[in-house]
């Protein structure tokens, strides 16, 4: 280790003054991270002339103790053990002005079970610091005794399935549309078809709250009477999520009441409203029974480069401590964002008991959930009947498909359209419970099913040869020569 | 859909069939060879074996040529004293039905009347139909069958687990192989008097006694599997005394000659214990002594179990 | 009407043999299957009657099957449906759920409106068949 950057005795190290933040004691590449420790890893583009290991320090430093210069009132506190600890830093595999800094905080820097106090310290200010070009937060760990003082999950994957009676294959879904503009007469009509039609939920998009088109009672009474109406029709539990996203907590709690009192089994929320307000929303949901569905508005601004922001990885954690019970994650096979391996990162970082590192998945941690409930991703976007097999296969059993114009935009009907995309995923379902290879043989065995149900045949034709084909601009960096540790 | 799904399956009839292709891709050549070199003797069992195999393998092969619309009858009785190998000839049956296609899984439940035949009314049909459905997709080995036929009382529940196996055997013949098994001269008289089984058995086999020399060579892998020796003189008494035990009652072949040397063992790990003084190495721990094997009550005129 | 319940409502009914190749799916996974039939087809009726206990220890699915046909001797004009027990740690629930048998005809059920304050609507269904006892819902 060269000699620049070593720690100082107490006396040099407190004079009043600048000093390197590597000095101050944030860079200790002997560290070993506690079992208590919070890990983040952060990518990080230095200023040009920046070294990497200062500028991991900085991030260190600025995301925990330390302020531009030295303070005094430190030496009152026990400042070494407060202080955030950057131990390693590697070159990324393909971007030779980017870094990975590994950098550990002790527990006792967050409150417990509060999101918004570790995103303020962890994405607080050390995002606009300047001698950082760019700065993205790329995994946390967290340690099993700061996700003990979360309350996770208010329903969960197992315990969803049994209130809704449905074993065995995805759920399906569809977001009305068009997104605005519907009356609630007619909305109503959309959530009634599709839901008769095969499939067990219906979704408010993220930006339908209380318009002037369509005001919110209006829908929650609508989309209930659809609700009963297609339950009685086919003597399944079917549910629409109610979004109760409003201007105030006060607003949103009399949203979500109303819509229990209804009977609805789901409610919704939108990312937009904070880490705070969706925490009140989780606490909420468990005290009502309810599930609750999370749409995940906004987070593209911060999770899609690569250079810079949050991953999505890390909000997908975030999100199962603070308590949601559905998010959506990606589709690999939609129109947004995702390539297969970081979106199998996403997913089991929701469903798994115990995440293990898999850097080709961009998990750089092990993660130990700590029985904390599993949240039900969802996948929507762009997707058709046509790909139910890579659906199948891609994204697992325990996951929402939802077709929005994928059932709505068929030819026959929005009835016609839910029946195709049901019958598509049982045949799906039922040739891979019987040992056929559905990923190669799949459009076959849509072919098949199709024989006996004209919906699916229709919804093949139609949508035959739909796919969107861009490059990700989220991959995970990963060689596969890298050691991992 | 039932229909189209079927229509994909590989069920078309084919033209030609390589048997011998057939015969080493399935693996019964090496159940049968195994046959061969771990069983002692027994040499008309394995023919029997050897044969029924080559009639299997036909007849899948003339079901694939679509030469053969009914499944064939597999249920066997194994008939003979105890000792001569009947369960260990049952387990690579199972295995060999199951090389062959013929069950799904492969499996050997192997019982008798207690585990079918229940306490009081309402008791044995559940408890034979849980046993059956154990054994689906494998062997069910029921030994000494005839106990299960108590014509001496009426309202023996044995009755009862009978009718169930017969109906199972006959219409679950895709799932299950029951195997009979027992002494000879009861098996045939337990045929004559249940007509249904049979009926609805297709292969009976017959296990002989083991000769002398048969039991000695048993014997011999037995103790050198347990990592023990015999020497020359220690030999010669293990033979002598195979010929005293045959002559006793309760002779039970191979089993007999088990029991005989887990006493013998005892018996050298006391001469051992009581006349080492010091360390001793292995050849001391794993040497047969003539004492040890002539300790025996067989040559005293006593008998052993 | 048809009542969709269940993993492969939408599907043609099962042959013995489609089913067989379910159960053992299931079976390989290590799950538990268990027969259950009811004349009460609500979907809030969770608890159908059960035709045994769940079994825990058959490798082969023809056991499954063979009970199933001992139960439609019995209960066939009612609904039967195969259910999959997970027992593994952060499960502990059902895997698969399908319907294997259902009565001939099925009426559907009944939606009543009950109107509030407010326009809110209270809603409940049953089903026409249970304006029968039970026991003679179905023929």
């Amino acid at each position: 280790m060269p000699d620049g950057n070593k720690k100082l005795d107490a006396k040099a190290r407190y004079s009043a003054g600048v000093l390197e933040y590597k000095k101050m004691g944030y860079w200790e590449p002997d560290y070993q991270p506690k079992e208590t420790d919070v890990i983040a890893l952060f990518r990080i583009t230095p200023q040009e002339g920046v070294d990497p290991v200062e500028a991991a320090a900085a991030v260190a430093g600025e995301s925990s103790t330390a302020t531009w210069t030295v303070v005094w009132t430190d030496r009152l506190t026990a400042c070494e053990k407060y202080r955030a600890k950057a131990y390693r830093v590697d070159p990324t595999p393909n971007n030779p002005n980017e870094y990975f800094a590994y950098i550990a905080y002790e527990l006792d820097l967050f409150e417990p079970g509060s999101i918004a106090n570790l995103t303020a310290s962890i994405i607080g200010n050390v995002f606009g610091f300047k001698p950082l070009k760019a700065l993205r937060l790329e995994d946390m760990r967290m340690p099993v005794a700061y996700v003990k003082t979360f309350q996770g999950p208010a329903t969960g994957i197992v315990v969803e399935r049994e209130r809704l009676n449905c074993y065995g294959r995805p759920l399906l879904g569809a977001t009305v549309k068009p997104k605005l503009g519907l009356s609630g007469r007619n909305y109503g009509r959309v959530v009634y078809e599709a839901l008769k039609g095969g499939l067990d939920f219906t979704k408010d998009d993220e930006n339908i709250n209380s318009q002037p088109f369509m005001h919110w009672r209006d829908r929650f009474l609508y989309c209930m009477e659809a609700v009963n109406r297609a339950s009685a029709a086919t003597g399944e539990v079917k549910g629409t999520y109610l979004n109760v996203t409003a201007g105030t907590m006060e607003e949103m709690y009399k949203r979500a009441e109303f819509a229990k009192e209804l009977g609805s089994v789901i409610v919704m929320i939108d990312l937009v409203i904070g880490y705070t307000a969706i925490q009140s929303m989780a606490k909420w949901a468990r005290d009502n029974d309810m599930i609750l569905h999370l749409h995940r508005a906004g987070h593209g601004t911060y999770t899609r480069q690569k250079s810079h922001g949050v991953s999505f990885r890390v909000i997908a954690k975030w999100m199962r401590l603070a308590g949601v019970d559905h998010i959506h994650a990606g589709t690999v096979v939609g129109k947004l964002e995702g390539d297969p391996s970081t979106t199998k990162g996403f997913y089991d970082i929701l469903r798994e008991e115990y995440n293990e590192v898999a850097l080709e998945n961009g998990v750089f941690f092990d993660q130990d959930w700590a029985s904390l409930n599993k949240v039900m991703p969802v996948a929507s976007g762009g997707i058709h009947a046509g790909q139910m097999h890579q659906l199948v296969h891609y994204l697992g059993e325990d996951v929402v498909l939802q077709f929005g114009g994928g059932t709505i935009g068929h030819p026959q009907g929005i009835e016609a359209g839910a029946t195709a995309n049901r019958v598509a995923l049982e045949a799906m379902v039922y040739a891979r419970n019987a040992g056929r290879d559905y990923l190669a043989e799949g459009p076959t065995i849509l072919a098949e099913a199709a024989r006996t149900c004209t919906p699916l045949k229709q919804a093949l034709d139609v949508w035959k040869g739909v796919t969107f084909d861009y490059a990700s601009t989220d991959a995970p960096d990963f060689v596969p020569t890298t050691s991992v540790s | 859909m039932e229909k189209e799904l079927e229509e994909t399956k590989p069920n078309s009839k084919l033209a030609q069939v390589n048997l011998k292709e057939e015969f080493e891709s399935s693996g019964v050549d090496q159940i049968l060879s195994e046959l061969d070199d771990t069983l002692i003797g027994l040499k008309p069992v394995k023919t029997r074996i050897r044969e029924t195999a080559s009639l299997l393998l036909v007849d899948k092969a003339r079901e694939k040529m679509g030469l053969m619309t009914e499944s064939p009858t597999l249920h066997m009785s194994f008939s003979g004293n105890p000792g001569t190998g009947k369960t260990t000839v049952a387990l690579k049956i199972a295995d060999l039905l199951f090389r062959l296609g013929y069950v799904r899984k492969g499996h050997l439940v192997t019982v008798t009347r207690d585990d079918l035949v229940g306490q009081y009314i309402g008791h044995t049909a559940p408890k034979t139909k849980e046993v059956l459905k154990k054994a689906m997709g494998g062997v069910l080995f029921i030994d000494e069958a005839y106990y299960l036929y108590r014509p001496e009382n009426e309202r023996d529940y044995g009755q009862e687990a009978i009718e169930i196996l017969l109906q199972v055997m006959e219409n679950n013949r895709d799932d299950l192989v029951v195997v009979l098994a027992g002494y000879k001269d009861r098996m045939d008289k337990f045929f004559e008097s249940n007509p249904g089984f049979r009926s609805r058995i297709a292969h009976h086999i017959n296990f002989p006694d083991y000769s002398n020399d048969e039991l000695l060579e048993i014997g011999e892998i037995m103790i050198s599997d347990m990592n023990y020796k015999l020497n020359e003189k220690s030999r010669e008494a293990f033979a002598e005394y195979i010929k005293l035990r045959r002559k006793q009652p309760h002779f039970a072949n191979a089993r007999s000659i088990r029991n005989a040397i887990d006493r013998i063992r005892l018996r050298q790990a006391n001469r051992v214990f009581k006349t080492s003084k010091g360390p001793i190495n292995s050849d001391v721990l794993s040497i047969i002594d003539e004492v040890d094997v002539r300790k025996s009550r067989v040559f005293s005129g006593g008998i052993d179990s | 009407m048809r009542i969709t319940q269940g993993t492969f409502s939408f599907l043609p009914d099962f042959t013995d043999q489609q089913i067989h190749e379910q159960v053992q799916y299931c079976i390989d996974n290590g799950w538990a299957v268990s027969i259950e039939y009811t004349d009460d087809p609500h979907p809030r009726n969770t608890y159908w009657e059960m035709w045994g206990h769940p079994m825990f220890d058959n490798p082969d699915a023809a056991a499954v099957v063979f009970e199933l046909n001992e139960c439609r001797k019995v209960y066939g004009s009612y609904y039967i449906r195969i259910i999959a027990f997970d027992s593994s740690p952060g499960w502990e629930s059902i895997r698969l759920s399908f319907i294997v048998n259902r009565p001939s005809k099925e009426p559907g059920f009944r939606l009543n409106r009950t109107e509030t304050k407010g326009r809110n609507i209270q809603y409940s269904m049953s089903p026409y068949s249970s304006d029968n006892p039970q026991g003679s819902r179905y023929k």
